[in-house]
């Protein structure tokens, strides 16, 4: 008996040693924004600098270019497309679920072809077509095709899928419509899978990256990825304050994590062993 | 019994579909059409006579050497791809039974993946740096007194980009190998156990065997995301050095958006999703054949 605890506590602590691997980027990225210049590349790690410097952090969250107008930018962006995107999914999920009708089907087919295009396919026409229509450059082009997510679709599908048809035909008797299910009976059922997609959501158009790319060129729309970009173009040798920037743009997402970690962790777990 | 009231208020269908439908269309099908069209033209951006060109950019692909230099590089990254799932099941069977900590393990390796964006390419860009970077130090530190340039040489700068991608990629893959261990029965393992199995060979005798579907999941998903996959890259590389971290899809961006080639762009985007279809479809045939394992 002994002996299999100790082997317990060995491999956990195994376990634990390459679990700090697996996040020693991060610790490394705060521990470096704090340090001077010359600690950055010291040999042994230092992991506590000497003194903490605040200055990088300062740098990077004042100025013209400060990283309070990239919080805002991509928080406007981000949350008005997780939101429209969870009601927009949600909606379509129900009807796809939960409704016979003529046709569907076949959308339904189109809906699972949709997933197969990938990104690369899209980009220029969506550029042109933007341009086009006088959205180019604005953060339109990124909150209006963001609102539109085959995957939430799927996933809340998924869920409604799995409750059980007798609640609705309860209800039809009783002289609900659908609409009623839809808001007074299925949506309140959801509540973890819609918190579980707008975490993930969120997370995807925090860290979008390739979109504003594509579709922004003015500094003053950057989102938090691009505006870190070019706090690293212009501050090439600035190591402590790109690991700033890289903290101020990573913070957010821990953050989220820490405390969606289950809706997280539960909602990326059955979207793929459900396929 | 659950259709006579599903087929009342069809129309609702419609409504309940509608809004989504538009965006769908407006954003995926007409892009997609349109792109299709693109393929066949010169399309350039600020260019005002567009021709149709016929099957020239499809020729002109065929005939570019960093086009053949970018599947070459596309391949090598896939190959991250069963080597963090590898990894991911190691994690996933030791976390899935003998460990303490066990929510807080899970938690630290899934970090990567759901914080990571470009912010921490940046990180992962000072940490391999190839004189002073940490990575390069404790390389120095063990005895090897020529390390890797890592993102600055030609011929290791693939393996930098693999190792970043399998280290984002090994948190989600072993949240789906966690899930699916525990539909394994506990009684198989134990039965075994009382048969005398020793450790390994009940992960190789029955865990592996019955996670294969899952296996074959990620597998294929894996290879879609990642081929899919060109931000990161983008970010602390942009290719280079030479052509050397440039893959398929980053090869596609540039075209596009740094050379403004756009019907070119279009052409090779079609065979990136020439590429996606066929994993796809493998997935469809290996999944029925996987109901039941």
């Amino acid at each position: 008996m002994t002996k299999a605890l100790y082997t317990k506590i060995i491999i956990t602590l195994i376990m634990l040693f390459f679990s700090v691997v697996m996040i020693v980027p991060f610790l490394w990225m705060i521990s470096t924004s704090f340090k001077m210049p010359a600690e950055v590349f010291q040999y042994p790690i230092k992991w506590i600098p000497a003194q903490f410097i605040w200055e990088h952090h300062v740098k990077v969250w004042t100025g013209v270019n400060s990283f309070g107008h990239y919080y805002l930018n991509s928080l406007k962006v981000a949350l008005v497309s997780t939101v429209g995107a969870v009601l927009l999914s949600a909606l379509a999920a129900y009807g796809f679920a939960r409704i016979e009708f003529k046709g569907r089907n076949a959308m339904f087919m189109i809906y699972l072809s949709m997933m197969m295009v990938p990104p690369q396919v899209l980009f220029v026409p969506k550029f042109i077509m933007f341009d086009w229509v006088g959205i180019y450059n604005t953060h339109w082009a990124l909150i209006l095709p963001g609102v539109f997510t085959i995957f939430g679709v799927f996933m809340m599908r998924q869920f409604f899928l799995s409750v059980p048809y007798e609640i609705s035909e309860a209800a039809f008797i009783d002289g609900a419509g659908h609409f009623r299910i839809f808001s007074r009976i299925i949506l309140p059922m959801a509540k973890p899978s819609l918190a579980t997609l707008a975490i993930i959501d969120f997370s995807w158009h925090w860290n979008d990256y390739e979109n504003a790319l594509v579709f922004l060129i003015d500094q003053d729309l950057y989102t938090v990825p691009l505006g870190l970009q070019n706090f690293i173009l212009e501050n090439t040798v600035d190591y402590n304050g790109m690991m700033a920037a890289a903290t101020a743009g990573i913070i957010p997402m821990i953050l989220v994590f820490l405390i969606g970690q289950k809706y997280i962790i539960q909602g990326v777990a059955s979207s793929a062993v459900k396929g | 019994m659950k259709t006579s009231w599903m087929k009342r208020q069809q129309y609702l269908g419609y409504l309940f579909i509608g809004p989504n439908m538009v965006g769908v269309m407006l954003f995926f099908i007409v892009p997609a059409l349109y792109s299709f069209y693109l393929m066949f033209t010169d399309y350039k951006f600020m260019s005002s006579d567009t021709k149709f060109v016929g099957l020239a950019n499809i020729q002109k692909m065929l005939g570019d050497e960093v086009f053949y230099i970018s599947i070459k590089n596309t391949l090598f990254f896939l190959l991250s791809v069963p080597v963090s799932i590898g990894l991911a099941f190691i994690v996933a069977v030791v976390l899935n039974r003998s460990v303490y900590l066990k929510k807080l393990l899970r938690a630290l390796y899934f970090m990567p993946y759901i914080t990571s964006g470009v912010a921490v390419a940046f990180v992962w860009m000072l940490l391999f740096h190839p004189n002073n970077g940490p990575i390069n130090g404790i390389l120095k530190s063990f005895g090897i007194t020529n390390p890797p340039g890592w993102l600055s040489t030609m011929d290791s700068s693939m393996y930098a980009i693999d190792i970043i991608w399998i280290w984002f990629m090994l948190g989600y893959n072993m949240i789906i190998y966690l899930a699916a261990l525990q539909e394994v029965s506990t009684e198989l393992l134990e039965a075994a156990k009382i048969d005398g199995a020793r450790a390994w060979q009940t992960v190789r005798s029955i865990l592996w065997p019955l996670v294969s579907p899952t296996t074959f999941l990620l597998l294929i998903t894996g290879l879609i995301m990642t081929i899919k996959q060109f931000g990161i890259i983008q970010a602390i590389t942009q290719g280079g050095p030479g052509n050397s971290t440039t893959v398929l899809s980053l090869f596609i961006y540039q075209n596009a958006f740094r050379y403004y080639e756009m019907g070119y762009a279009s052409a090779i985007s079609w065979a990136l999703f020439f590429i996606i279809m066929i994993f796809t479809v493998i997935q469809w045939i290996g999944q029925k054949r996987w109901v039941h394992y």
